[in-house]
């Protein structure tokens, strides 16, 4: 997994660079806008971390040229506290999620990770969290090595879970984006189905909770920590 | 004037009244004293006339060849039956006594020079029996027997005609001054008051001039010239401590900016260091220092832009929001955070970015205090409020006017909040004319209330 870090500041793009290593990713980093378009066009990244606030231009810039590249590589912005208009126009411009400046590390590659987890991300096609592992092609589901089965619909629910894992997942997901939309109606509320999966997790010993948030959704953490 | 009276207005009006009343004694006293004048001279052209009347009567006498008065039965009657009241002797060109009314005048007259044809006018002293002042006039006039020199007298304290003008006068045209001076007076007072409102608008105007509202400045428009120094100089002034709070306020936000890159340096470092006690330690340090930074910034940022409060911000979806991207971190801490009340949109007029940091800083503040294993509820209303409770200790009434003060903390607070939350919640609230109520929660807890206008 190949990562491009656009930051100007070497102190903190030294840091990125060996901390995103440590977990497995080949970390390269541009120092400036122009550095930051050429590396793009020369290589296929899987996902980029772009701090707006360049030397030699806007960051905001090189989000639009490679969007206009056709790349669509994942793209999580860096910006400052104080400019709201920075993070509404990023998003604007095509970035993928924003992290404001001071950040903890953690907060950082967990963003990384879940965007690389959404379909057609690098790690999006098998997921994995604590000691459940999810192919999503295949529809295999394995807790702990065991081969675990669960009904369709457990499975699509987990695996929206298992992609933002650690974030919330909103009750409100319409059932046809998390079934398909061709599928005969559902009588039974997600609610019940997330039940059963939760006592199925259990049941399997994952290390991994359902945590429900009253009112507004649910979200998969580890249970270890 | 008095140097205690200290209300400028009081003082004019108080001048004015008396500025008033001496103008109207004095108009009062001209009017009295011109009125005596014309009813003087009335009387003065009466005695004339009297004068020429008698010479018309003096005739010669045939016999004697002497000029002799032959007054008719009507005149004789009128003069004679008032011989106290009126008094005339005639005398011929000779000087010698023609006629008079009595003796004693003929005795006096006869000392007297001879009349000229210019009226001389004249005054008597306790004369005659009556010992009366009379006034009087001397005139030589043509008659059928020659030049005569004729007096005419009149008791002048019994004088009827310039009583009744005088008494005309007090009854019909004085009993005006009064009220005259007195709507005067009222106008003046109401005049008065009047050119002092600009100087009310620019005092109320002072009183809300505060740190939140520094941009303000005293309404120069319609100042009386006497006080528009006095304004012009208290804006200079307010301008000068303007430019200083600004300065103050680019150096907080500018300071908080540039720790930014070294905290987030720090805080990456320490996350690479392999976790013993002491790192977790600097790391929770090094946590609040960056929420620190972070309240400072948007402090900092309430300061210094002023807030577009005028787009549609749905409450619901807003608070939807603002819980899951917190709830992460309460489970973290072994805490939950609830979203109850309305299940669709509520939409209030106000900045949403803001409205999102005020519920955040609320949430924060509720998580700090709630014990674990608890949950914070956060609730939609749909009359347009949220309201944020916890189970924690509660806040004492005592504490409750100053929780929203910047870096005020409570006696029992923990050592990370460093009492900026509360502050910027009542910014925004402030900015957007919302309320917030703090209460208590049953059966134990904080309750705050934040209602917004609705859209």
């Amino acid at each position: 997994m190949r990562l491009l870090v656009i930051e100007d500041e070497d102190r903190l793009s030294g840091i990125l660079k060996s901390k995103l290593g440590e977990i497995g990713f080949t970390v390269d980093i541009a120092a400036s806008a122009a550095d930051a378009t050429a590396a793009l066009e020369l290589i296929n990244y899987d996902a980029a971390v772009l701090d707006l606030g360049l030397p030699d231009g806007d960051g905001l810039a090189v989000l639009t040229a490679a969007r206009q590249a056709g790349k669509a590589l994942p793209i999580l912005i860096l910006t400052a506290r104080d400019a709201v208009e920075d993070r509404v126009a990023g998003l604007n411009a095509g970035a993928d999620d924003y992290l404001t400046k001071p950040f903890a590390m953690t907060e950082l590659v967990a963003r990384i990770k879940a965007l690389l987890r959404r379909p057609g991300g690098v790690l999006g096609m098998t997921l994995e969290a604590g000691n459940v592992r999810l192919d999503t092609i295949g529809r295999e589901l394995t807790i702990g090595g065991i081969p675990t089965r669960l009904s369709r619909r457990e499975l699509a629910i987990l695996e929206q879970m298992m992609r933002r894992f650690g974030r919330i997942v909103p009750k409100a997901v319409p059932e046809e984006k998390l079934y398909g939309i061709d599928e005969e109606p559902d009588s039974n509320p997600i609610p019940v189905h997330v039940h059963h999966l939760r006592r199925q997790l259990e049941a399997a010993g994952a290390n991994l909770g359902i945590h429900t948030i009253r009112g507004v959704g649910y979200i998969l953490a580890d249970t270890t920590a | 004037m008095n140097r205690r009276i200290k209300s400028l207005q009081l003082r004019l009006t108080v001048e004015l009244a008396a500025l008033f009343l001496v103008a109207s004694c004095l108009a009062v006293g001209g009017l009295i004293y011109s009125a005596a004048l014309t009813a003087g001279s009335v009387a003065d052209r009466e005695l004339a006339l009297r004068a020429e009347d008698l010479a018309r009567y003096v005739s010669l006498d045939e016999m004697s060849q002497k000029p002799r008065l032959d007054l008719p039965a009507t005149l004789q009657q009128a003069y004679f039956a008032a011989a106290q009241q009126s008094v005339f002797a005639i005398r011929d060109k000779d000087g010698r006594l023609v006629e008079a009314s009595t003796p004693e005048i003929g005795t006096m007259v006869a000392r007297w020079p001879p009349a000229d044809s210019e009226p001389s006018y004249f005054r008597l002293s306790n004369f005659g029996p009556s010992a009366q002042d009379y006034s009087g006039v001397s005139i030589r006039l043509d008659s059928a027997a020659g030049p005569l020199s004729v007096m005419v007298a009149e008791a002048s304290g019994g004088d009827p005609l310039v009583h009744s003008i005088l008494r005309e006068f007090v009854f019909d045209i004085a009993w005006y001054v009064p009220p005259f001076v007195a709507v005067a007076l009222l106008l003046a007072a109401y005049s008065v008051r009047r050119s002092l409102l600009p100087l009310r608008a620019a005092s109320a105007q002072a009183s809300a001039i505060g740190p939140e509202s520094i941009a303000l400045r005293l309404p120069e428009a319609n100042v009386p010239t006497e006080a528009l120094p006095l304004v012009v100089a208290v804006n200079h002034a307010l301008d000068r401590l303007e430019q200083g709070f600004v300065i103050q306020r680019r150096f907080t936000a500018n300071a908080a900016h540039e720790l930014r890159t070294p905290l987030t340096i720090i805080t990456a470092r320490l996350d690479t260091l392999e976790g013993n006690g002491q790192v977790s330690a600097l790391r929770d340090e090094v946590g609040r220092m960056n929420r620190l930074v972070e309240q400072l910034l948007c402090v900092a940022r309430l300061d210094s832009v002023a807030m577009d409060v005028s787009a549609p911000v749905d409450l619901r979806q807003l608070a939807e929001e603002v819980v899951g991207s917190m709830a992460h971190l309460a489970l973290l801490d072994c805490r939950t955070i609830a979203l109850t009340g309305a299940e669709h949109s509520v939409v209030v007029t106000g900045n949403g970015v803001a409205i999102a940091d005020a519920l955040r800083n609320l949430i924060e503040n509720a998580l700090a205090h709630t014990a674990q294993g608890t949950e914070v509820v956060v609730e939609v209303h749909p009359e347009g409020a949220i309201s944020v409770a916890d189970s924690g200790p509660g806040i004492p009434a005592e504490d409750r006017p100053h929780i929203f003060e910047r870096f005020w903390r409570g006696k029992g607070a923990r050592a990370e909040g460093a009492g900026l939350g509360l502050a910027i919640v009542m910014e925004i609230v402030r900015a957007h004319g919302a309320s917030i109520t703090v209460s208590d929660q049953a059966p134990r807890g904080a309750r705050f209330d934040l209602r917004f206008r609705t859209a």
